[in-house]
Formats: structure tokens, C-alpha cells, sequence
């Protein structure tokens, strides 16, 4: 489904990713894993198409199509879902309004009718209710004011709402408390599908214990050092990255579970 | 030194005389005090901005001919008067029938009301600081006299649709005088709205004078054409507990002028101003407000919005005075610009004057441009660039635009907003 090839990427003159070798297929849950400044949450704003990031050598495939050709709306449209590690709030427009405008947009791409008011509202409160979000936050501001579990929360709605090909999970468990990492992950286990991708960026082991990948990657110095089924990450768990030769000046894995 | 311009006498003659004798009287009188009136330039500090885009041509100094239009395809819910290039047009008005409230034009008063009007106007505004509006009492050649008696309740908004029709150049002089006595309510919509293509000046003056307690909210939709300059002056005085509340939506012209000034004279009077201007091409939109806390225990409110785009200008001045006796005066002023290209020009001040030592008084101004983090949030989940950018623009003005109190208002103004829309943000 989606195909990586020698991707190098730099912001600003400075290249973050050097090199990095992906395959993944339906079906597949893959993690990348790794430390911080490893490059992880470039490839996901990469793959999302943000403009900030240059694309210097490379391709990226998805299905067989070149997605660098594709604009960040057009990549999403094809199925390409991010959630945000830092989902941005914006007052003034609504969530409920937000969504709407989000899957009729997806909707007009297929050639389906748009979904007017009120079936939309019965839809998001239904999918509001998978990921234990009160519907009375479809009447706020886009993530505005909410808690840093309510913002993860609503990616994973997004998410749920949107039905991805490939959904990109960018350190969806950072900030969450373990009642609320349960309900995220309920959610993203609800994504699992045979023709569905999952992708999930994360510093901590932790969210692995309820998403079980396929397969996990270890990214250290803009490139993919490691690839193995998720014992990797209860090796990593254990004995953190510096077995790899790779430095984490941070935290080891273990340390902060 | 090249003497300063002086307005063209052209301009001191009036078209028509079907106005009760003190109206006449009272005009000449104006008009008379105009002759070598020095006309604003780039010095002129509340004109810095915007007296390269006055042109007070002799073309434009023909009052328009008031010919009433066919046509009116005016649904308006609720009250409305029309005017056509000043003039009221009476077929297609339809007035209130209601037990204490009058609602006049000039040309119908009597001897007695029209000397009591010719009292009267002039006196809400400092004819010092909005000089302009001199030219319209010169000039008016009719115009709407609304009493309300003491605790009347107008159950329906008022519309007040001023419409000029450019078919050839010229000059339009709309006038409004509103008296609203102890305790009275009204609600009122003036809508400015043009034709043609002829270069049009539209000089336009409100005035509102608010007894004790009365509550009186204006609504002012700016919509005229690229052929029309508007200025315009507002103003308004308020005694003891009265309340003023005012919501402007201008779309900009070659120059958009709107001088809004309050007084608040009594104990326990407020007043809350919001405005919301857009402009786009090459248009100029000026904002001057001015609110004059004279007594004590009074609250203001201010929230201006200005978005420009293309490259367009867009002006904004709020002054708050605070007199010496005005102890715990409460100001608050608000105001926030969005550029939307890098041709496009904002300026804003903020003038506080503050003599009175027990205030609280705030403000607070921005200029910035759409959020780039934003945009990127909203297309990544498949919306397009023209629906994120005008989301994140609606957003910028949403809280404004559902503060307007009238629906018809919000729904003309929505329309607008979508074609401003369409012609400024692009499909990737």
C-alpha cells in the first residue's frame, strides 16, 4: 500500500531524514519507534504532505501513486490521515462544523451526495460516543480548550469519521493518562481493517501494550536503523536504544513507561 | 506655500427646496459657514490615510435626482423606509402604526417639529473632528425624523434602505435624526446600496439622541458599489442608564468613511460598538471612532475587525476619552486586522485620553495573517484550500457577525462575505 524509497527530507537547509526504507501493506500495523530528534514526527508531516519539510530525494508510493505529486488535501483525500501530535485549536470554527466540512469533502471526492446537518449530527454523536467524547464538544471551537486527552481523542474520532487508508498516529499516546490511553487505543484497535494501514510514531513502548503491531521500526539519525516484529519493542523496552549504537539524551523507553 | 483646497462652491448649491421653512433656513445657514471650508489632506491627521481617496469633483456636486426606482424586491421582515438618492421614497416604505412613535421625513413636517428638528441637528457631533458631515447639513434635501415617546417599544426592527443610483455623477445627502425618550426601544438598520456605474458621493449622517434609560441598537450594512465614495458620521449621546449598541459591516469602495461618535453623559450609561470591515482590490475603508465618557459609572465596549486583501487598505482609529469627573469608567477597546496578501495594508490607533484617576480601561490591537498550522490541520483532513481559507477567515469574524441582532442583516452580509470569498481565496 504505501512504499518508501531512499526518502530525504530537510527543513530549513537541514536534512532530517536520510534515507528511510518502507513498505507497508494493508492490513499491517506497523510502529515506528525511536528517539527524540530521530526524525519520526518529520516522516509523519512528511507523509502528510506539510510544505515546511522539503522532499530532496526520494519517492513515496501509495497504491501506486507518486504522492509527493500530491497536494496535503489531495493525499488525504486518497486516504492519507494524520493525527496530530499537537492538534491545533481554532476558536471561531466549529468542531462540529470542522467534521462536516472534512467528510463531505472526502464524500464529494467518491462521488457521494454531501451529508446534510442533521445526518452528519447523528453520525458524529454515534462515533463521539466510540471514543468517550461528550457531544457537547462538537459545539466548541476546533480542539479549543480542550484537555490534551480531549485532542487526542478527537484525531482518533477524525480518524474513525473519515475512514483512512493509511492513518498515521504521531505520538498519539504523549500526554495521556491510563484511563484515557485506553479509550485511544479502543479507538485505534476499531480502525484495524484488512484494507486499512495503521502507522503509529511513538517515543514510549507503553501504547504497544494495547495496539499490538506487526512489525516495529527503530528510526535514529534520519534513517531506519532496525525492523522487527514487536519483540523489538519489549527489547528496546528493556534495554533501551544504546545497544543499537544509538543515543538517547532524553529518556530510554523503559525509564519513562 | 500652496494654500490649502478649499471645498468648490459647487458644491454649495443645494437641488431642491420642499423642506419646511427652518429646514431651509438652517441649510443656507450651514452652507453659508462652508463657503472656504479647507478640505482634509494628508495633514489633516484624522484624514492621513484616506484624503488621497476623497475626490470632490464639481461632477459630483449635482445632487442626484430623487426618481424612486421600479422595482423594490425588498422583503425585508419588519418596518422600512426607502430612500432613493436621499430622497424618501413613500410607495415603497411601509411605517409603523404605533401609539408613541413618529417616524417623519423632513419634507412632510410641520412648521413647528421642523424648527424642532432644525434645533436639534448638528447637535450629537463635533463638527470640528468629523468635518464632512458639515457638507451633509448644507446639503440634505430630505431625511427621517424618528421620535419615540417615553417607554415605546418599536416591536420590529426598522430598516432604512438608502439607495443612490448612479446613472450619471452626482452627489447624495441621507439624513437621519432619532429621538428616543426615557425608556424607549428601537432597533434600526440602515442599509447603504447603489447602482450604476457613474461616479456617486454618498454623505450620509445618523444622529441618536438617547433619554434616560432608552436603549436603542443601530445596525449599519455598508454595500454600495466600486463607484461610490461613502462617507459617513454617526452620532450619538446617551444619558443617565441608556444603552447604545451599534454592529457596522462595511465592504470597502474607493473610499469608505464612517466617523462614529458617543458621548456618554449620564450615570449608568453603555455603549457596545462592533465592526467588522473587508476590503479587497484596491479599496479604502476608515474607521474613526471616538467614545467621550463625561460622566462617571459608564461602560464601553469596542470590537473592530478589519480583514483586507488583494491590496487594499484598511484604517482603523479608536479614541476613548475619559473626562476628569468620569470615575470608574469602564473601557474596553478590541481591535484585530488580518492581511490576506502581502499587498494589502492595515493601520490601526488606538487614542486614549484619561483624566480621571479610578478607571479601568483596556486595549488592545493585532495585525497578523491566517495561520499557516491552521491550514495545514484543516487540508490534511481533505478540505480544500478556498473552503480552509474561508473557514479560518469566517472564523476571524464569526463572533461578530453572530452578535448582529437581525437576521436579514446577517443573511445579506453572509452573501457578500461568500463572493468575497470566492474572488479572493484560490483552489490549489
Amino acid at each position: 500500500m504505501l512504499s518508501i524509497k531512499n526518502l530525504h527530507a530537510s527543513v530549513e537547509g537541514e536534512e532530517i531524514l536520510k534515507g528511510i526504507n518502507l513498505e507497508i501493506k494493508a492490513g499491517e500495523v506497523h510502529a515506528i519507534m525511536g528517539p527524540n530528534g530521530s526524525g519520526k514526527s518529520t516522516l509523519s508531516q512528511v507523509l502528510a504532505g506539510n510544505e515546511t519539510f522539503e522532499v530532496t530525494e526520494g519517492e513515496i508510493t501509495l497504491n501506486g501513486d507518486n504522492l509527493l505529486d500530491l497536494e496535503t488535501e489531495e493525499r488525504a483525500r486518497e486516504g492519507i490521515f494524520l493525527a496530530f501530535q499537537y492538534p491545533v485549536e481554532i476558536p471561531g470554527v466549529s468542531n462540529l462544523q470542522f467534521l462536516r466540512t472534512a467528510v463531505n469533502a472526502m464524500r464529494t471526492h467518491r462521488g457521494e451526495p454531501e451529508m446534510n446537518a442533521a445526518e452528519f449530527m447523528k453520525l458524529a454523536r454515534e462515533v463521539s460516543k466510540q471514543v468517550d467524547l461528550d457531544p457537547a464538544f462538537l459545539k466548541r471551537g476546533v480542539n479549543e480548550g480542550f484537555s490534551g486527552g480531549e485532542k487526542k481523542r478527537n484525531e482518533i474520532m477524525q480518524a474513525l469519521l473519515l475512514q483512512p487508508k493509511l492513518a498515521i498516529l504521531d505520538e498519539t499516546d504523549s500526554g495521556l493518562d491510563i484511563d484515557a490511553l485506553q479509550v485511544v487505543s479502543k479507538g485505534v484497535n476499531a480502525l484495524r481493517a484488512e484494507d486499512r494501514a495503521i502507522l503509529m510514531v511513538t517515543h514510549y513502548q507503553r501504547l504497544l501494550n494495547h495496539i499490538v503491531p506487526d512489525y516495529v521500526h527503530v528510526l535514529a539519525g534520519g534513517k531506519i536503523v532496525k525492523s522487527g516484529g514487536r519483540e523489538l519493542a519489549l527489547e528496546l523496552e528493556e534495554r533501551g536504544y544504546g545497544w543499537l549504537g544509538v543515543k538517547d539524551e532524553e529518556a530510554t523507553p523503559s525509564a519513562a513507561s | 506655500m500652496k494654500p490649502a483646497p478649499t471645498l468648490s462652491s459647487a458644491f454649495l448649491e443645494p437641488r431642491g427646496h420642499s423642506l419646511p421653512a427652518p429646514l431651509l433656513e438652517l441649510r443656507k445657514q450651514r452652507g453659508t459657514a462652508l463657503v472656504d471650508m479647507p478640505l482634509p489632506t494628508r495633514k489633516t491627521e484624522n484624514w492621513k490615510y484616506s484624503s488621497r481617496h476623497l475626490k470632490l469633483t464639481d461632477d459630483l456636486a449635482t445632487t442626484l435626482p430623487a426618481t424612486g426606482k421600479d422595482g423594490y424586491s425588498l422583503s425585508l421582515p419588519g418596518y422600512r423606509v426607502v430612500f432613493h438618492n436621499g430622497v424618501m421614497i413613500p410607495e415603497a416604505s411601509d411605517f409603523p402604526d404605533l401609539d408613541g412613535v413618529r417616524i417623519q421625513n423632513f419634507g412632510d413636517l410641520d412648521d413647528d417639529d421642523a424648527a424642532a428638528l432644525a434645533e436639534r441637528l448638528d447637535n450629537t457631533l463635533d463638527t470640528r473632528a468629523v468635518q464632512m458631515a458639515r457638507l451633509n447639513s448644507a446639503r440634505f434635501e430630505d431625511g427621517l425624523y424618528i421620535r419615540l415617546d417615553k417607554e415605546v417599544v418599536l416591536d420590529q426592527p426598522l430598516f432604512i434602505v438608502h439607495e443612490v443610483t448612479g446613472t450619471a455623477s452626482g452627489s447624495a445627502y441621507p439624513r437621519i435624526y432619532v429621538d428616543a425618550a426615557r425608556h424607549s426601544q428601537i432597533t434600526l438598520v440602515e442599509e447603504y446600496l447603489s447602482s450604476g456605474n457613474e461616479p456617486v458621493m454618498v454623505n450620509a449622517v445618523t444622529e441618536y439622541m438617547l433619554e434616560d434609560g432608552a436603549n436603542v441598537t443601530s445596525v449599519r450594512l455598508v454595500m454600495e458599489g466600486e463607484n461610490v465614495q461613502h462617507i459617513g458620521a454617526t452620532g450619538v449621546r446617551q444619558a443617565a442608564n441608556s444603552r447604545f449598541e451599534s454592529h457596522c459591516v462595511g465592504f470597502g469602495g474607493p473610499l469608505r468613511r464612517h466617523d462614529l461618535m458617543v458621548r456618554l453623559e449620564g450615570e449608568g450609561g453603555e455603549c457596545k460598538l462592533n465592526g467588522v470591515v473587508v476590503t479587497q482590490g484596491k479599496q479604502h475603508y476608515d474607521n474613526h471612532t471616538s467614545i467621550e465618557h463625561v460622566a462617571a459609572h459608564c461602560n464601553s465596549e469596542e470590537t473592530y475587525r478589519n480583514i483586507a486583501a488583494d491590496e487594499s487598505h484598511a484604517v482603523f482609529n479608536g479614541r476613548i476619552h475619559i473626562h476628569e469627573d468620569a470615575q470608574k469608567s469602564n473601557a474596553n477597546m478590541n481591535n484585530k486586522n488580518l492581511l490576506l496578501s502581502t499587498g494589502a495594508e492595515i493601520d490601526t490607533k488606538p487614542e486614549l485620553e484619561i483624566y480621571a484617576d479610578d478607571v479601568k480601561c483596556a486595549h488592545g490591537a493585532t495585525i497578523g495573517q491566517l495561520d499557516r498550522t491552521s491550514l495545514f490541520y484543516l487540508v490534511s483532513r481533505g478540505i480544500g484550500r478556498r473552503e480552509a481559507n474561508t473557514l479560518l477567515t469566517m472564523a476571524f469574524i464569526n463572533e461578530l457577525v453572530e452578535q448582529i441582532p437581525v437576521q436579514a442583516v446577517k443573511d445579506a452580509a453572509q452573501l457578500r462575505l461568500n463572493e468575497f470569498f470566492d474572488q479572493t481565496f484560490e483552489e490549489a
